[in-house]
């Protein structure tokens, strides 16, 4: 299983998206889903998307996602997604 | 081809630009001290683009090719477009604490597009094409371009065919089958030097008379007849001085602003843009002027974070955190910052499509924008220099923190003495502490006080230039015949 990854442009973000992203993956170390920044044309199972604010305004439409895509742009919102990523 | 940073820097050595600084020629420009700091910023723009955390922001697609392109050389799409260049310019704003140079260019690509598409439409012209092909160039270079607007002007009483030297504003000399001879200079240049390219534009409204005067072009940086002379910026030297870092307060990076020179130079018709319609000048400056006073709205916003973080910080160092009256000059920076950002964004939200097919920003709110932008940061930085206190611009040098001179009984050195009397709250060493009041003075009235003071004052129009554009874009009228019909008045 593939996760893509798209950052926001991170023009004022609230909390370090990188670190965030980093928690999530290893949460999913050893597990059959693997995340890579997403790349036009190559299809993933699902995105997720780090936005730095509640405007959340990467552009992620041209991306190939079978699946859902996840959002998230506080720390909070970590284990949630952590909980939505296990049950794919 | 999207070029990192170091493929950026290594692509300038390439040019044979002319540069003179100090009266003398500066051959290797690229690795000058003074000069560098200011390249470094540029490379900044190429290497967040090759970063996953920042490419959203800092990439996009082409409209002229489809292929992924740095967003400083596109041509804004929509008003989502427009947003977030305002919100790229505040991320280069935040990671150099000073002027990438690189908007100027986009803001030139901008309203080059639109207006020659209306000169052609009205003087069955080439231009539109001509400026396209430059683009598709520019992108697939991923080159930095400089928009060189601001003429000398001479005496500003009179008109450029009435001046007293006729260089006083760029004008045609020559007009040729294959091209034009341009002749004059771009004063208050940012970031000339480190640019691949010019685009050249008019510097006002022009009449029939000026007709000369009313010339848009692009030429490489080292073309024939072209030269540039540096302009100092305050404590410029510095910079010069052996192994200089805690005294420079922002070593890596900075700004840069020299006088463009156009010496005879000859530009390819396929490179001109504007060679005499007068009544297309006055659009071309409006835009470019628009857009560029949309840009403050984000770039000024970035450099205000770091200042508003560094005020934070001396604080702290000050261990002076805890004071109200420090947490409300904090709040009261804050507000000064958001309230420039929302101009910026709101302008572009209210943006519209040119004839062309680019979006333009709404004109009313950018000036408003910009207006405040001549207003706000010498608010912040007057807060950041209370927050800081006088240590800013008394502390001894970097040279006096490290020196081993011997001048206590006790055997203490100039070093030990240094570190003793400036060491303030154990949440920082004394080198930290100095580091952030370095910066603060740097920002505040040192070399990048250019960038963040008087180029807030002046770059993109004076103030005044923003007040005439409010002036005529306020709708006073309407605003008065509300008041009358709330008023039962007839």
């Amino acid at each position: 299983m593939k996760c893509g990854i798209k950052f926001c442009g991170g023009c004022n973000p609230g909390y370090d998206r990188r670190q965030a992203c980093e928690e999530i993956k290893e949460a999913f170390e050893n597990k059959e889903l693997e995340f890579l920044h997403a790349v036009e044309n190559d299809p993933y199972d699902c995105l997720l998307v780090i936005g730095g604010c509640s405007n959340c305004c990467a552009s992620y439409n041209q991306y190939n996602v079978k699946g859902n895509v996840y959002k998230m742009w506080n720390r909070d919102h970590i284990d949630k997604i952590k909980e939505k990523l296990s049950s794919i | 081809m999207l070029m990192t940073g170091a493929q950026y820097i290594e692509s300038l050595r390439k040019l044979k630009t002319r540069v003179y600084m100090f009266g003398e020629q500066i051959e290797n420009w690229v690795d000058h001290p003074i000069i560098r700091p200011s390249i470094n910023c540029v490379a900044v723009t190429y290497d967040l683009a090759q970063d996953p955390e920042y490419a959203d922001l800092m990439t996009t697609k082409s409209s002229l090719t489809g292929e992924t392109i740095n967003r400083f050389a596109h041509l804004h799409q929509s008003t989502d477009d427009l947003r977030k260049k305002v919100k790229m310019q505040r991320l280069c704003g935040q990671k150099t604490a000073s002027c990438f140079q690189r908007c100027v260019g986009m803001d030139a690509f901008n309203a080059v597009f639109s207006t020659t598409y209306e000169t052609d439409k009205k003087y069955g012209t080439n231009y539109h094409e001509n400026f396209k092909n430059f683009l598709i160039e520019v992108q697939q270079n991923d080159w930095i371009v400089d928009g060189a607007m601001t003429d000398p002007k001479g005496d500003r009483g009179l008109a450029p065919h009435a001046q007293r030297d006729a260089d006083m504003f760029v004008h045609i000399v020559e007009r040729r089958e294959d091209g034009i001879v341009v002749r004059g200079a771009k004063v208050h240049q940012t970031g000339s030097i480190n640019s691949h390219w010019h685009i050249i534009m008019p510097t006002q409204a022009m009449r029939e008379e000026d007709k000369d005067y009313a010339v848009s072009f692009a030429c490489p940086s080292d073309v024939e007849g072209m030269y540039m002379i540096y302009g100092r910026q305050s404590c410029d030297t510095r910079k010069l001085e052996d192994g200089a870092d805690v005294d420079l307060g922002n070593k890596q990076f900075g700004g840069q602003e020299a006088l463009v020179v156009f010496d005879d130079v000859f530009i390819p018709n396929k490179y001109v843009f504007q060679a005499g319609e007068y009544d297309f000048a006055g659009m071309m400056v409006e835009r470019f002027a628009g857009y560029h006073r949309q840009s403050y709205g984000g770039c000024k916003v970035g450099v205000g974070d770091v200042v508003i973080g560094a005020a934070a910080l001396a604080a702290e160092y000050n261990g002076a955190q805890k004071a109200s009256h420090i947490k409300d000059k904090l709040i009261e920076m804050t507000h000064l910052n958001e309230t420039l950002y929302c101009c910026g964004i709101a302008c572009s939200a209210e943006g519209w499509q040119t004839e062309a097919g680019n979006y333009q920003i709404d004109l009313l709110l950018a000036n408003v924008c910009k207006q405040n932008v001549t207003r706000f940061p010498y608010e912040i930085v007057r807060l950041a220099e209370d927050i800081a206190g006088g240590l800013m611009v008394t502390m001894p040098s970097e040279a006096d923190f490290k020196s081993d001179k011997v001048v206590g009984k006790n055997g203490e050195t100039i070093g030990d003495i240094c570190n003793k009397y400036f060491a303030a709250s154990p949440a920082c060493t004394t080198e930290e502490r100095m580091r952030v009041l370095r910066f603060l003075e740097n920002i505040c009235l040192g070399a990048s006080a250019v960038g963040y003071r008087t180029e807030s004052m002046h770059g993109a129009g004076s103030p005044q230039a923003q007040r005439i554009m409010i002036s005529r874009q306020g709708n006073i009228e309407g605003k008065k015949a509300l008041a009358k019909a709330i008023a039962g008045i007839k």
